[in-house]
């Protein structure tokens, strides 16, 4: 009975669930502290610091925008 | 004839299943947006229940049955699945009843075990599939999920710990909305799929459809509808268990949870590691609160919820093996069906209106 559990498939679902789950987390956390600094710094009137904090939470959304559309292809691929 | 009678009586309960499907599991979707009010609760069950609508015709992997793998496939009667989904439907109200999320795979499996069992004994219960598809998941679910949140939680508060909460909290609710979403829609590819699998095998034993045949249309819009509108009317009993009863839930943990919960679904789902919505998301919302502070969790909710799922297949196969039971009673035909069906439904009727006469009641008295 126990040869019927798949142990190479049940050790990807933990590191890949580790790696993706908290990988989303993050990169939405940057982008809100990207966006949160970026409006800070422009009512300072620190432009540049404002256009590097947007920058940083336009890229972390982009990362965070390709693991949801990588999530719904693994939804359509499935089998 | 009168394999057509208990044909169309399977669908109806296949879609009674369907609709209870969703409202149970509505909760595994919008429980933590509504709870941190990143969504207003109608327009996160709408958007729930329109992305379960449009997941159920996105993907149309049907496997034979649920339970394949499980029950050896050969000696399914639609009579067995008839049962089997009584016993399911039974254990999704029960646990809808007390504001339990379980697992509405597990119930349905559990259901056709238990109406198999009672019909063809030991043989036709496949022991090694049930280790493989139910005992190893409900283990490694909740304990995944709930590691995976947590660390997420520790990362986005060592992120963020220094802005203004304002900031953080209407961040964090829009990405709760995206995450909903991914939720909703990964539900209905899958759940959906279970109703139209067993449609599909009642209709194969029926002899109108070739086996490994795609469903026919009217099968995947009806499917689809039934869970669809079984999400919108809301399982709120299970929301409030899961949004606000295990742990108060501030964006970023709703977040997180629902991140994570995701994450755990999506690479069970691409591996082929057959893992429950439910199990992974209450896990994902122990974890996100736990990484706070173990305290943060209300450890005896949190058991209740434990119990729940260590009962639903045994309590399911019960219900589903006392059905086949009293089919069995009344022959090999469709009287059986017919009389256990129609008993059913006048009872569910009889319960419905008791509950809206009730609520009128308190409504006038108040």
């Amino acid at each position: 009975m126990v040869a019927a559990i798949d142990g190479a498939g049940l050790v990807e679902v933990v590191w890949v669930s580790l790696l993706a789950g908290v990988g989303v987390t993050l990169t939405f956390s940057l982008v809100v502290l990207g966006t949160g600094r970026s409006a800070a710094a422009r009512r300072e009137g620190n432009e540049r610091a404002a256009t590097a904090y947007a920058l940083i939470a336009a890229l972390a959304f982009a990362v965070f925008a390709v693991g949801v559309v990588f999530g719904v292809n693994i939804m359509l691929s499935k089998d | 004839m009168e394999n057509d009678l208990v044909l169309w009586i399977v669908v109806a309960t296949a879609l009674a299943f369907d609709f209870t499907n969703g409202f149970h599991d509505t909760a595994n979707a919008v429980a933590t947006s509504i709870s941190t009010r990143a969504m207003a609760p109608r327009v996160a069950v709408s958007l729930a229940a329109t992305l379960n609508f449009v997941g159920a015709f996105l993907s149309l992997e049907v496997a034979a049955t649920v339970a394949s793998g499980i029950v050896e496939a050969d000696l399914i009667t639609p009579a067995i699945v008839f049962a089997g989904l009584v016993g399911a439907i039974a254990w999704n109200l029960a646990t809808w009843y007390f504001g339990l999320p379980s697992s509405s795979s597990h119930a349905l499996i559990g259901g056709v075990v238990g109406s198999a069992f009672a019909a063809e004994g030991t043989q036709a219960v496949i022991g090694a599939g049930l280790i493989e598809k139910v005992a190893v998941p409900a283990l490694v679910a909740p304990v995944l999920a709930m590691l995976v949140a947590g660390i997420a939680v520790l990362v986005a508060y060592r992120i963020i710990g220094r802005q203004h909460p304002g900031v953080v909290s209407r961040g964090f609710r829009f990405g709760q909305i995206i995450s909903a979403s991914l939720f909703s829609l990964s539900h209905g590819t899958n759940d959906a799929q279970k109703t139209m699998g067993i449609i599909a095998l009642a209709l194969v034993a029926a002899g109108h459809l070739d086996a490994g045949a795609d469903p026919p249309l009217w099968v995947i819009v009806s499917a689809a509808t039934a869970i669809a509108a079984g999400t919108y009317a809301g399982g709120w009993r299970i929301i409030r268990t899961m949004g606000s009863r295990i742990i108060n839930m501030n964006p970023v943990q709703g977040f997180a949870a629902e991140g994570a919960g995701s994450a755990v679904i999506l690479s069970a789902t691409h591996v082929g590691f057959p893992l429950s919505t439910t199990h992974v998301i209450s896990g994902a919302i122990m974890g996100a609160g736990a990484a706070q502070r173990l305290s943060a969790v209300r450890w005896g909710i949190a058991g209740n919820i434990f119990a729940a799922w260590v009962l639903t297949l045994p309590a399911a196969a019960t219900v589903g093996a006392l059905t086949y039971g009293l089919v069995a009673l009344f022959g090999d035909g469709a009287a059986g069906p017919v009389i256990v069906g129609g008993a059913l439904f006048i009872g569910l009727a009889w319960l419905g209106v008791r509950r809206t006469l009730a609520g009128r009641t308190l409504t006038a008295e108040r």
